[in-house]
């Protein structure tokens, strides 16, 4: 399938970000990495937008970055969930789902 | 690995990001593009064909413009002058803030001791000033204070030297009342006087005043319920009997009751309705103390006592004192002038009762204290310097923390201004975090100060509480509490910002946080701060020991009269309702039932409380009343029974007591001191001699014996005149039963309220005191006082002692190589411990040398305050000198112990 519309790719970016990080901290190229698998491919954010949108979060306070040097491995910036970022996770799940409907039950789409 | 540093950089060209923001996101995408060049590789992709790819994918959206958004980019240049916008500042400050915020949470240790150590000041100092705006500042809850002026009368040549105040008589304050165009409304109210008040339960003794119908109108004040009185209530002697109760007579005697108003309660036996409940926090015109109720004026006959009770027809009978509001543009200079002529002409027209009077006009806000106002003034003035200087020694520690952390905060200040932070920029940052620090210590110190002046307020005497002043926690207070501070947070913090923010760049780049050279003048300032310290709480303690020697002192002031034997019941029979034979044989009655209680030795009556003596002044003395012209006599008076002397232990000089025979048919007598004796009768024998009292219904009365002087309204006064008249020739109906027993009085007190229940249980008997008692009481301020002082010299003390042992310790951490390396050069436990002890100790020498000056200074000016103590006492002053180097010795010596536990091997490698 072709990659879906830019518009609707920005609306959803935090929300997977957030999503992604509440399990566990993951670095940038990890992020973009497992949105592109776990999308199947549909969904992939170019490095100049995905590091803008996560400083975006981290000044929002949502996230946190920090640099971490594991053994054998590149110093990385991982990113973990504020407290702060998992309350607005909650809330935007809930937003989203209540969109995904409505828009399902407008133009007709069946609920995945 | 290919340069992909060089190609983001590249991109970023002309983003104006913060030289260290631009290196992190260099850092971290370059990261990503290296993950993203082996992925390619590892699926086979050429050296070149990867890198293409990558290039490709991160031009695939422009950076610089995303970035710009999300990084909100700040400019690294500074504006040029004047440039700035408001909205900068504030956005500035915000960011000052959030980073402070952020730098107080991350060291949560520093951040508590800090602040607490601030709120001991801050709190201290806000209970004080809690205690003074409510005394003080602000002692009358009332509308437009500065235009009300009370008027008293007094006798003009005697003015100048006591400046004792009388009141008006009723008819003399109508007088003025009605003359006056000065002031737009006068009031008139009598002083607090205790009756008895009968509810459904048993009769209470309260405080009432006598006020005029427009008391409330002319004060500006509304009622919290109900109503005030109307004019036409106080036209007719013996008319309306309405009562205005209290805010918090009402809270605390009826429990607030709601449907008080409307109630009938009875007042000496005359039942009285409550029309109203004054406003919250009003009690009276007295900064101290204050009446439960009030009633009319003409309501005189059924509240006073029997002497007074002609008040509102006798012209001789002192009842008021008079409240005026100025009229618009008068001053109280004029309104002196208008009042005096007014005087002179009552003078002229009723010379027997007013000779020699003068007015007396005096702002209200000075007149609301009465005789006690210079003490007060003095107490809050050294209390307020006191907190001061507690609140300095904390600013000081916290200085010197602030210093101890600004070592370890170089690095970070020099990348700020590495990064182009202008000094004034710094500076704001450093302050905006210690006066965050200085707000956090003023939340938790505004909390300290309101519970401590709740327990300071606990300790009234209960059997006044109502009726003594409410603490009021008003927006001065808060505003106070903020003030101090703001004013803290700069005080503590601007030296060490000042400091940090001096240092060239490059200087304290290249240097090691280890290097000890530099923080040599660290300590010396943090030295000089900590001798300040030391000298403060010296002077501190000096003062708290010398007020401490000088109540033990006023303790064992013999008051000249039995006070470990002897026991007071305040008794009002003719508030009960008895007429005056009835009130007679009570007392008889009373006398003999009491003599035969086992434990018992003498049992008498007198009109005066011990150190409340009531004072009279225009005495005429026979032969001598040419005096009356120029200078008035004035006297303490006091009307005893029988065995009176003998149940106080004081005993006569010359002639007799009274006795059965001084009736009413006999000779008038009277008894008076040998203080009067001799300076009135000088070098001749007053028995015999005659005298007249301004009041007195008799002629002249004669002088039967002489007795011992006493105190008589406070420990330790001026000796005073005094003339003692005896019960059966001067009829009240109000007296206090003095009992005095063979052993300790509160086992006998009991029995002895028991044998006056038995006789009438209608009578109220609340106040019932011993005579330890009374001198308690009469010292309970200067005990509040200097148990203060004592808390804040142990306050002063410790802030001063943790100060010293912070920064020794410290010292002594920054000293380890130094110390490593004296010990590997041979220098023993003892030598190291000897040198870090020393240079503690030079500093606390320092400090109690200075301390020792400034006490010394400061005890010249307290000296009129102290009793029976030198303001040099060695005592005190040696004491607290040993106190504070004993407490400085041991601050010094624990980290000087720590020292010699350096292993020279590990300091030196370090």
């Amino acid at each position: 399938m072709a990659p879906v519309e830019d518009e609707w790719k920005k609306g959803s970016a935090e929300l997977l970000i957030l999503s992604l990080l509440e399990a566990q901290p993951r670095h940038g190229y990890d992020i973009g990495g497992l949105i592109e698998l776990r999308s199947g491919g549909m969904l992939h954010f170019h490095v100049a937008s995905l590091y803008p949108l996560l400083y975006r979060l981290e000044k929002r306070g949502w996230i946190q970055g920090r640099w971490i040097e594991k053994a054998d491995q590149r110093r990385r910036r991982y990113y973990r969930l504020t407290t702060e970022g998992r309350r607005v996770l909650a809330v935007q799940r809930k937003k989203w789902q209540a969109f995904v409907g409505a828009v399902g039950r407008v133009a007709g789409v069946e609920h995945a | 690995m290919r340069e992909w540093k060089h190609e983001i950089r590249k991109r970023l060209a002309g983003s104006n990001l913060l030289p260290e923001r631009e290196a992190e996101i260099i850092d971290e995408l370059s990261a990503h593009l290296q993950d993203q060049y082996s992925q390619f590789r590892s699926g086979g992709a050429t050296d070149e064909e990867a890198f293409r790819s990558v290039v490709r994918e991160l031009d695939a959206t422009d950076l610089l413009p995303e970035l710009q958004v999300s990084e909100k980019i700040v400019r690294s240049d500074p504006p040029a002058a004047g440039a700035a916008s408001t909205g900068q500042w504030i956005f500035d400050f915000l960011q000052d803030l959030r980073y402070a915020a952020r730098t107080l949470r991350k060291s949560p240790g520093f951040t508590a001791v800090a602040a607490l150590t601030l709120a001991l000041g801050i709190g201290a100092n806000t209970a004080i000033f809690t205690i003074i705006d409510t005394l003080v500042l602000n002692p009358l809850p009332v509308a437009r204070i500065s235009e009300l002026a009370a008027v008293n009368t007094t006798q003009q040549k005697m003015a100048a030297q006591s400046g004792e105040l009388q009141l008006l008589s009723f008819l003399n304050f109508k007088e003025f009342r009605e003359t006056t165009h000065s002031f737009s409304h006068l009031l008139g109210h009598s002083n607090p006087m205790a009756i008895t008040m009968t509810d459904e339960r048993e009769p209470r003794r309260i405080f009432v005043e006598l006020v005029t119908a427009n008391y409330f109108d002319t004060l500006g004040l509304n009622p919290f319920m109900g109503r005030f009185f109307f004019s036409s209530e106080d036209t007719t002697p013996g008319t309306a009997a309405v009562a205005v109760l209290g805010y918090s007579a009402w809270q605390s005697r009826f429990g607030g009751a709601p449907d008080i108003v409307g109630r009938t309660i009875k007042l000496n036996n005359t039942p009285f309705t409550i029309i109203g409940i004054g406003p919250k926090g009003f009690k009276g015109l007295y900064a101290v103390f204050g009446p439960d109720i009030w009633v009319t004026s003409m309501m005189a006959e059924q509240i006073l006592p029997a002497p007074q009770r002609k008040a509102l027809s006798d012209r001789a009978i002192p009842l008021l004192t008079a409240v005026g509001r100025l009229k618009p543009g008068i001053t109280l200079a004029q309104a002196r002038a208008e009042m005096n002529t007014i005087a002179a002409a009552l003078e002229k027209e009723y010379p027997d009762v007013n000779q020699g009077q003068a007015v007396a006009l005096r702002p209200l806000t000075e007149a609301a204290y009465g005789p006690e106002r210079q003490g007060l003034l003095f107490g809050s003035a050294l209390l307020m310097a006191i907190v001061g200087f507690v609140l300095l020694i904390a600013c000081s520690n916290v200085a010197n923390l602030l210093l101890s952390r600004a070592a370890a905060r170089r690095q970070e200040i020099a990348v700020r201004m590495a990064l182009g932070a202008g000094r004034g920029r710094l500076l704001r940052q450093l302050l905006t975090e210690s006066v965050l620090l200085g707000l956090l210590g003023g939340v938790l110190g505004f909390l300290f100060g309101y519970a401590g002046c709740q327990f300071l307020w606990s300790l009234r005497p209960a059997e006044y509480a109502q009726n003594l002043a409410d603490l009021r926690i008003n927006p001065s207070v808060f505003g106070f509490a903020f003030v101090v501070s703001v004013l803290t947070g700069l005080v503590f913090g601007i030296v060490p910002a000042l400091r940090s923010s001096r240092t060239s760049v490059s200087e304290m780049l290249k240097e090691e946080t280890r290097t000890v050279g530099r923080s040599r003048s660290r300590i010396s300032l943090a030295n000089t701060l900590l001798a300040g310290q030391v000298a403060v709480s010296l002077v501190l303690l000096v003062v708290a020991a010398l007020f401490l020697r000088s109540i033990k002192h006023e303790y064992t002031i013999d008051p000249g009269f039995e006070t470990k034997h002897l026991a007071l019941f305040m008794l009002y029979p003719g508030q009960a309702g008895y007429d005056q034979p009835r009130t007679e044989q009570f007392y008889k009655q009373v006398r003999g039932r009491i003599a035969g209680v086992p434990g018992i030795s003498f049992v008498s009556w007198a009109s005066n409380l011990p150190l409340w003596g009531r004072k009279e002044t225009g005495v005429t003395i026979e032969g001598q009343e040419q005096r009356k012209k120029s200078e008035a006599i004035s006297t303490v008076v006091n009307t005893v029974d029988l065995d009176y002397f003998a149940t106080l232990g004081i005993s006569f000089v010359a002639g007799r007591d009274f006795t059965q025979d001084d009736r009413d048919i006999s000779t008038p007598v009277a008894i008076v001191n040998d203080t009067m004796a001799a300076k009135y009768w000088p070098g001749q024998d007053a028995i015999g001699k005659r005298l007249q009292l301004p009041q007195g219904k008799h002629n002249f009365l004669q002088i039967v014996g002489v007795v011992k002087t006493t105190n008589y309204q406070s420990l330790g006064e001026a000796p005073q005149a005094c003339v003692y008249l005896p019960l059966r020739q001067n009829y009240s109906d109000s007296m206090i039963l003095y009992v005095k027993t063979e052993r300790d009085p509160s086992a006998t007190l009991a029995a002895v309220q028991n044998e006056i229940r038995n006789i009438d249980p209608a009578l109220p008997l609340e106040d019932v005191r011993t005579g330890t008692k009374v001198i308690d009481q009469a010292l309970w301020g200067t005990k509040i006082g200097v148990g203060l002082l004592g808390v804040f010299g142990v306050l002063a003390l410790g802030l001063a002692s943790v100060g010293l042992y912070g920064i020794m310790a410290y010292s002594v951490s920054q000293r380890r190589r130094e110390i490593g390396v004296r010990m590997a050069l041979g220098a023993g436990q003892r030598d190291v411990s000897l040198f870090i002890l020393r240079q503690g100790m030079v500093v606390v020498f320092s400090g109690i040398a200075v301390g020792g000056g400034l006490a010394f200074l400061l005890g010249r000016a307290l000296s009129r305050f102290l009793y029976g103590v030198s303001p040099n006492d060695p005592l005190s002053v040696g004491g607290a000198a040993l106190v504070l180097l004993v407490v400085a010795f041991v601050a010094c010596y624990l980290p000087a112990r720590s020292a010699t536990r350096v292993d020279p091997l590990v300091a030196l490698r370090a």
